[in-house]
């Protein structure tokens, strides 16, 4: 596929369903590109898909999603690699591809059935932004018959906390919108705050919309409990120290990082370290912070 | 065969823990797994996949029944993933556990099929439960021989009402070292005066104290020792009512908080769990206002509760027969212990 096309391809998904993370598209991509490709070895086909993850990394969208997401299909791809013709190797990486799709697909619906559990009547709850788990999890506990208050940032720069809170009313669940600078003043009123992510990194740790640190901290400070909801497919290999040692690819645009002093931008993103976050609910399971190395480390081994 | 002669074994079970018929852990641990055990060997079951089904309708029913009660449930559970292990080595067959490695590399092949009845699978099954009773049998005595490599020479420790293991390690701790006891005596049950008697009589310095005076002693204390009821799937504990107050008390003067636990008390539920109600339990009021006490009985409103939620960042280490571990490994210990899908039935 010519660059153009993949471009096409991947912003169309991005455009037209708006249910599917920005991870899963890129997979989606990559598959396309092994099905139309016409390379003859293995190692053309690796070198074809790495050069569409980063035209796809160059399109102004976070980075995050696609980093994680694409990291897990090359670890895919070379554990499917045989010693086989590459006919053979391709149509077992698409079949296993489509399998792989699948889990990922049924992921979300994984952590919205346990995490709802932990919504219980009458609890107030804070989250950042827009998060299509988050969103889905308060549905499903609002279906269960539950009732319980939602505060939303509206999350600059891009305002999406309205976003949310329009899903929000629209599924009938309470909820109020907040000024991002009122989270301190929110927080003695909720029970727990839950927030999606971009990327969890090795530590443990996550990478979300700028303004998650804020509120962990806060939360942490009051003693709330901090609970992330995340897809496995976004635990990345990274191990950011601080705020400054996230790659610019994360935080800022594509268009920022060519055009603009980063000095002078805003970042689009912060990390959350690992003490500060009580659980992440994902498709694996529960875990806490110092599991996600773990799953990391058999994965990479 | 109906349900209810499916289950007149484990309804047996549940009467006695609710008459205190059986009162400790351990004794509900062994009878679980004596009734399993039976339930395995005389029961004509086809294939893996019906005892399993069989043994998962005896949890759900524990758990409705005695919602506290995770004993029961965590030998139950462990056992179905002994008949997967057991099923994975008759067959010959391999299936990984759920992780990021697995959603990678798994094959649509690599489902396993327990409804394919093997004929080795009940005596491997006996066997590997034998091996089992006997690790529950000998895990309070491999708990107590740690003891000398958490308690130095003329500390003092502190602990909290009543607790057979807990007596037999620091019994166990006296055996090499001069110690210093110091017990809180728990009320209003007052099981502490009763613990105190049995290390006194060990020739052990003992001390007993009332609870308000932790705070006022932990100062001096070196370690603090307790045993608990359940330990959450968070490392968190549900713990004796005030051992919150103790660990809160011991944070405040950096004294670590060591935690005594068999490994059928891990539990891979969680706090808030749904049906948060379930977590606590009332118990008579009488012992904190005698129903002798005349006309204020009418005026006031008496509770009894007998958990302290205590979380994960008070505790410092659990000892189980495996050594100790630190509340963040608990999930791991819980990954060893139970299927991932037995977690949640």
């Amino acid at each position: 596929m010519e660059e153009q096309k993949i471009k096409q391809y991947f912003l169309k998904i991005i455009k037209e369903e708006e249910d599917v993370s920005i991870g899963v598209a890129a997979i989606r991509t990559l598959l396309e590109i092994i099905r139309q490709s016409k390379s003859e070895t293995v190692q053309e086909l690796e070198l074809i898909l790495k050069d569409a993850i980063n035209i796809m990394k160059n399109l102004n969208i976070p980075v995050a999603g696609i980093t994680s997401g694409c990291e897990l299909f090359l670890r895919f791809i070379t554990l499917t690699t045989l010693d086989a013709s590459l006919k053979e190797v391709r149509a077992r990486m698409l079949e296993r591809g489509q399998m792989f799709l699948k889990k990922l697909n049924e992921s979300r619906n994984k952590i919205v059935r346990i995490a709802s559990d932990f919504i219980l009547d009458g609890s107030s709850i804070l989250t950042h932004s827009r998060s299509r788990v988050v969103l889905q999890t308060l549905i499903e506990a609002s279906k269960q018959q539950r009732q319980f208050h939602v505060f939303v940032t509206i999350s600059a720069p891009d305002d999406s906390g309205k976003h949310m809170h329009k899903d929000l009313e629209a599924a009938g669940i309470p909820c109020t919108i907040i000024l991002d600078s009122a989270i301190g003043y929110i927080m003695e009123q909720v029970n727990f705050i839950m927030v999606g992510a971009e990327s969890v990194v090795e530590s443990g740790g996550i990478v979300n919309k700028v303004g998650s640190y804020t509120m962990a901290v806060c939360a942490k400070e009051m003693k709330k409990p901090f609970y992330v909801l995340t897809e496995s497919f976004k635990f990345t290999r990274l191990f950011p120290l601080n705020q400054t040692d996230l790659p610019a690819e994360y935080k800022y645009n594509s268009e920022k990082r060519k055009n603009i002093d980063l000095q002078k931008a805003h970042p689009l993103v912060d990390y959350t370290p690992p003490s500060y976050i009580t659980l992440l609910f994902t498709d694996l399971g529960i875990l806490t912070p110092s599991a996600i190395s773990d799953e990391l480390i058999k994965l990479y081994l | 065969m109906t349900h209810k002669e499916d289950l007149s074994d484990i309804n047996k079970l549940i009467s006695d823990i609710k008459q205190k018929k059986l009162i400790t852990s351990y004794e509900i641990a062994l009878k679980t797994e004596e009734i399993v055990e039976a339930l395995i060997s005389k029961r004509n079951w086809k294939h893996a996949d019906e005892l399993m089904d069989l043994i998962k309708l005896c949890i759900k029913f524990c758990t409705e029944c005695l919602p506290q009660e995770a004993t029961a449930t965590n030998i139950m559970r462990h056992i179905l993933k002994v008949i997967r292990e057991e099923f994975e080595v008759v067959s010959k067959k391999k299936t990984e556990i759920q992780s990021l490695h697995q959603l990678v590399t798994a094959n649509p092949n690599d489902v396993l099929d327990y409804t394919t009845p093997l004929k080795d699978l009940k005596m491997s099954l006996l066997d590997h439960l034998s091996e089992y009773k006997v690790e529950l049998e000998t895990s309070t005595d491999n708990i107590a021989t740690q003891a000398a490599e958490h308690i130095h020479t003329n500390e003092i420790i502190l602990t909290v009402g009543k607790s057979n293991l807990v007596e037999k390690f620091l019994k166990n701790a006296a055996k090499k070292r001069s110690i210093n006891v110091i017990v809180l005596e728990q009320a209003p049950l007052y099981q502490g005066h009763e613990m105190a008697a049995r290390l006194a009589k060990a020739n052990i310095q003992t001390t007993i104290i009332p609870d308000s005076a932790v705070f006022a002693m932990m100062s001096r204390v070196n370690k603090v020792i307790i045993g608990t009821h359940t330990v959450l799937a968070n490392g968190g504990l549900r713990a004796a009512s005030g051992v919150h107050s103790i660990a809160l008390a011991a944070k405040r003067y950096s004294v670590p908080v060591m935690v005594l636990s068999h490994m059928y008390k891990f539990s891979p539920i969680y706090s808030a769990s749904h049906k948060q109600e379930a977590f606590n339990v009332m118990a008579s009021p009488a012992n904190v206002l005698p129903y002798s006490s005349g006309p204020i009985l009418n005026k006031v409103q008496v509770l009894n509760p007998v958990f302290d939620y205590v979380p994960p960042e008070l505790v410092t280490l659990f000892i189980s027969h495996q050594g100790g571990n630190a509340p963040s490994y608990v999930y791991r210990l819980l990954s060893e212990l139970y299927h991932q899908d037995d977690y949640y039935l």
